[in-house]
């Protein structure tokens, strides 16, 4: 047997070369820059397309808010809905027709006169393209029914009375008209152009973008609203999906803001350091289960209690969450007008469960108890009903699967899980954003995933869509809300705070539940 | 000649491989029960909107004529158009494809310049203290989640030292394109300080990546260099009085590198695999970050894209593999 020791000099070259070649690299590592004058935000959801009427989650809102306006803008927490565009605007008696007066002077980027006419093309571009917001104004707005009667007027006629149409305007994103018109393709409303270039007139221009990267946008000095005293004069949205990433990346000063619904550890972690300031607020994103009313036993109010009463709240607030959530006991956050207050709600009481349980009739079959996979939280509460039901005899199943999955099977009678924990966003503050949408008849299969249809609950959500005095429609939505609580129609859990994390330098951040923090005019470096 | 057929046998092999490929890949994204539209379409949409995006799309025709029409578009060079880009695939794959081949190629040469002689060295020093402390190095190379050790690379060299950038591949927006290589293009255009921060901002993901594929490489060429030492030949070489380093660096190396050449051909393709979860945790914008975005979002023309692009390329490495086995062996040609 041959052996053999040593290297001999061409090995020892191999070696060096390898070692230079490392050395050589980490040689580089010096060049880093650090962006001084430029804003920086992470953020989870990437900036897949910029075309404003393509999308309408609230993961890609920054891209609509700094680079587009709309009549109407959401500001603040609680939200106030505030003229933005729009000078002044009327509504007619009879809740049909809703004039807008544009104000005067106010240009797109590249200069041209924002004119009604874009206004109209924005509105139609919307309904033709069946996407984003377009569930906001199928069921009002006919196409070809908005005018323009002169250069500052848009007058929207609905089809029928619509008490939430002017919570939904700020979603008509303003493009021009003219611009996007030059690039249409095949009759794409300028689909293709618009989903990577810019023909708005917000806050910001946008100067770069790449959907593997994000997009990057200057200072529009010429906006309307006009500019305060200290401003960003650039910035950037990258899309950073590794929550860890986003975490370090604000920790060593990569970027300046990110998400505000990181988990509470990484709060915790963030809040400790010297470099960033968190700022807390509470929104307006309830945390629920959906209980399929339409399925067999769970019709049964009796079942529904139980499992209401089967729930640790206060364990999953506190112990899980840390005390970072606040109670929710209806399905309206506690922060908006016509969320009933003073309301209890169930509380974790095996007892009352066994009671309610044993009014059931029949045999109870294995639930199952839907969660998203990828959101450890669902899976957490999910986990913890399931503890509580099986204390009270009941056997259960967790489900985990991709959102993908989950929303394709909420829409469908047959397939929906028997509960399924998800979050509730808003999409505009009004309260049929949530109660309003999620427990109406017209809405079953579609935003209605519980197939709960109470005549009583129904009449009162109705009258409210029309109804254009905000008391009477309070009234009707506490009445409501308090209503599919005492049906335990779903087990409503908690309202989201929102941690705002920010390089200690931003100031002048506006949080606002729609904006989520994310439209940066008023925000500068101190 | 030999190598000439070789390649032809390989090419014929290549289409219907692909199709093979794109039948199960098409198969399986298309009869989980996720809904792409409705997905899209946001919580808030109505059916009528669902209903008419999924005939826009095509997603309301029967599997096999979605089938069949993705073919014929593939067969044009259509890779179709994605949901949430609103744009052609193929643009979007052209787009990310230079990122992830600059982060595999460095990855590769890394894990081959450092594993070959480390795999040697072992050899040679086989069961000695070096070759044990080799062996933790490459079972905890092949052990370790490639996840973890990106995150614990982050924190040691870009939070505690500050050595290297925590993540993306380049300061700002990169040099001016040409072939989307950052390295190559900042060297064409004499932008010296872009290829600085591109050549900063690979470390990590590099080293992530090359550190399991090194180890493989270590372990193969470790076993090969034994195998060859071992032979009547070597004997005979050292009976004729030939240096030492010669024999090893030389004769030995060579036959030893057969099987290695065939696993970093093998490697390549685990590594745009392996991508997927680096370019993740590293906010690298090629194509691993595009497939995990896909998934996510169940965009169907996408993860199809991202299949069919990997195991083109994985076809290709091992095309080049083949022909170098030919080169280094002329009998493995035959």
């Amino acid at each position: 047997m041959t052996t053999m020791t040593g290297l001999g000099r061409a090995g020892a070259r191999l070696l060096g070369g390898a070692a230079l070649a490392v050395a050589l690299s980490f040689g580089g590592a010096t060049g880093m820059a650090e962006a001084k004058d430029k804003f920086v935000f992470a953020n989870s959801s990437a900036y897949d397309t910029l075309d404003p009427h393509a999308i309408f989650d609230v993961g890609r809102v920054a891209s609509r808010l700094n680079l587009y306006d709309g009549l109407m803008r959401w500001l603040d927490n609680p939200p106030v809905l505030e003229p933005w565009l729009a000078e002044s605007y009327t509504i007619s008696d009879d809740g049909l027709t809703y004039t807008f007066v544009l104000r005067e002077g106010a240009t797109f980027h590249d200069g041209s006169a924002i004119e009604a006419s874009d206004v109209v093309y924005s509105i139609e571009r919307i309904l033709a393209l069946k996407k984003g917001a377009f569930s906001l104004f199928a069921d009002v707005i006919e196409p070809g029914s908005t005018k323009a009667p002169d250069a500052r007027t848009v007058v929207f006629t609905l089809t029928k009375p619509s008490a939430i149409f002017l919570a939904t305007v700020p979603e008509i994103h303003v493009v021009n008209e003219e611009l996007v018109r030059a690039n249409e393709v095949d009759g794409d409303w300028g689909g293709a152009w618009l989903s990577q270039n810019g023909a708005g007139s917000g806050s910001f221009e946008l100067t770069r973008y790449d959907p593997a990267i994000g997009f990057q946008a200057k200072r529009f000095e010429d906006h309307f609203m006009g500019w305060g005293e200290k401003y960003f004069d650039e910035i950037e949205f990258r899309t950073v999906v590794e929550i860890n990433s986003r975490v370090l990346g604000l920790l060593n000063g990569d970027f300046h803001g990110t998400d505000g619904y990181l988990p509470q550890d990484q709060v915790k972690r963030l809040r400790e350091s010297d470099e960033v300031a968190v700022d807390e607020q509470e929104s307006m994103r309830i945390f629920y289960s959906i209980i399929h009313n339409g399925r067999e036993p769970f019709d049964d109010v009796n079942l529904r209690k139980a499992i209401s009463y089967a729930f640790d709240y206060n364990a999953f607030i506190e112990d899980i969450l840390s005390g970072s959530v606040a109670r929710n006991p209806v399905p309206l956050p506690n922060n908006i007008w016509g969320a009933p207050a003073g309301v209890e709600g169930y509380t974790y009481d095996l007892e009352k469960a066994k009671e309610y349980l044993a009014k059931v009739e029949g045999e109870i079959p294995e639930i199952t108890l839907g969660a998203l996979a990828g959101y450890g939280q669902t899976e957490q509460a999910a986990a913890l009903l399931q503890n509580g039901l099986n204390k009270i005899g009941v056997k259960t199943k967790i489900v985990a699967e991709p959102w993908a999955v989950a929303s394709a099977k909420m829409r469908d009678e047959q397939q929906m899980y028997d509960l399924l924990f998800l979050w509730r966003s808003t999409y505009y503050a009004d309260p049929n954003n949530w109660v309003g949408e999620m427990y109406a008849c017209d809405q079953v299969g579609a935003r209605n995933n519980s197939w709960y249809c109470d005549p009583e609950v129904d009449k009162l959500l109705m009258a409210a869509r029309v109804e254009t005095d905000q008391d009477k429609r309070a009234a009707a939505y506490e009445a409501a809300a308090k209503k599919v609580m005492d049906d335990a129609a779903g087990v409503f859990v908690y309202n989201t705070k929102w941690f705002g994390p920010f390089n200690k330098s931003v100031k002048g951040v506006r949080f606002s539940p729609i904006g989520n923090g994310q439209e940066m005019r008023w925000a500068y470096f101190e | 000649m030999r190598t000439l057929v070789l390649i032809v046998n390989r090419l014929l092999w290549f289409v219907p491989t692909l199709i093979g490929l794109m039948v199960i890949t098409f198969t399986i994204s298309h009869i989980i029960p996720a809904d792409p539209v409705a997905f899209f379409a946001g919580e808030n949409a109505t059916p009528e909107q669902i209903a008419a995006l999924r005939a826009e799309y095509g997603f309301d025709q029967p599997i096999h004529v979605q089938l069949w029409r993705y073919f014929i578009g593939v067969l044009q060079g259509d890779f179709g158009v994605s949901l949430y880009t609103q744009r052609p695939i193929a643009d979007d794959l052209v787009s990310r494809l230079p990122a992830t081949m600059e982060l595999t190629i460095m990855a590769v040469l890394v894990s081959a310049v450092l594993g070959i002689p480390l795999g040697v060295i072992a050899a040679v020093y086989r069961n000695s203290p070096l070759d044990h402390v080799l062996r933790i190095l490459t079972v905890s190379g092949l052990a370790i989640a490639s996840f973890w050790l990106a995150i614990l690379f982050q924190l040691f060299f870009a939070m505690e030292l500050g050595w290297t950038p925590l993540q993306g591949r380049i300061d700002g927006w990169g040099p001016d394109k040409i072939t989307g290589f950052f390295l190559i293009d900042s060297v064409l255009g004499d932008d010296w300080e872009s290829f600085w921060s591109a050549l900063s901002h690979m470390i990590l993901p590099v080293a992530t990546l090359a550190f399991p594929a090194m180890a493989t490489i270590v372990r193969f060429t470790r076993a090969g260099v034994l195998d060859a030492i071992n032979s009547n030949y070597v004997l005979y070489e050292q009976a004729m009085g030939f240096p030492r380093r010669v024999i090893v660096w030389k004769f030995v190396l060579r036959n030893a590198l057969i099987g290695t050449v065939t696993q970093i051909g093998l490697i390549f393709g685990i590594l745009i695999a392996g991508a997927v979860v680096v370019e993740a945790v590293f906010d690298w914008p090629g194509l691993g970050l595009y497939a995990v975005q896909s998934i996510l979002n169940s965009d169907y023309n996408a993860i199809m894209g991202f299949t069919l692009v990997s195991g083109a390329i994985f076809i290709v490495v091992n095309l080049l593999v083949d022909i170098a086995h030919g080169l280094i062996d002329p009998r493995a040609a035959g």
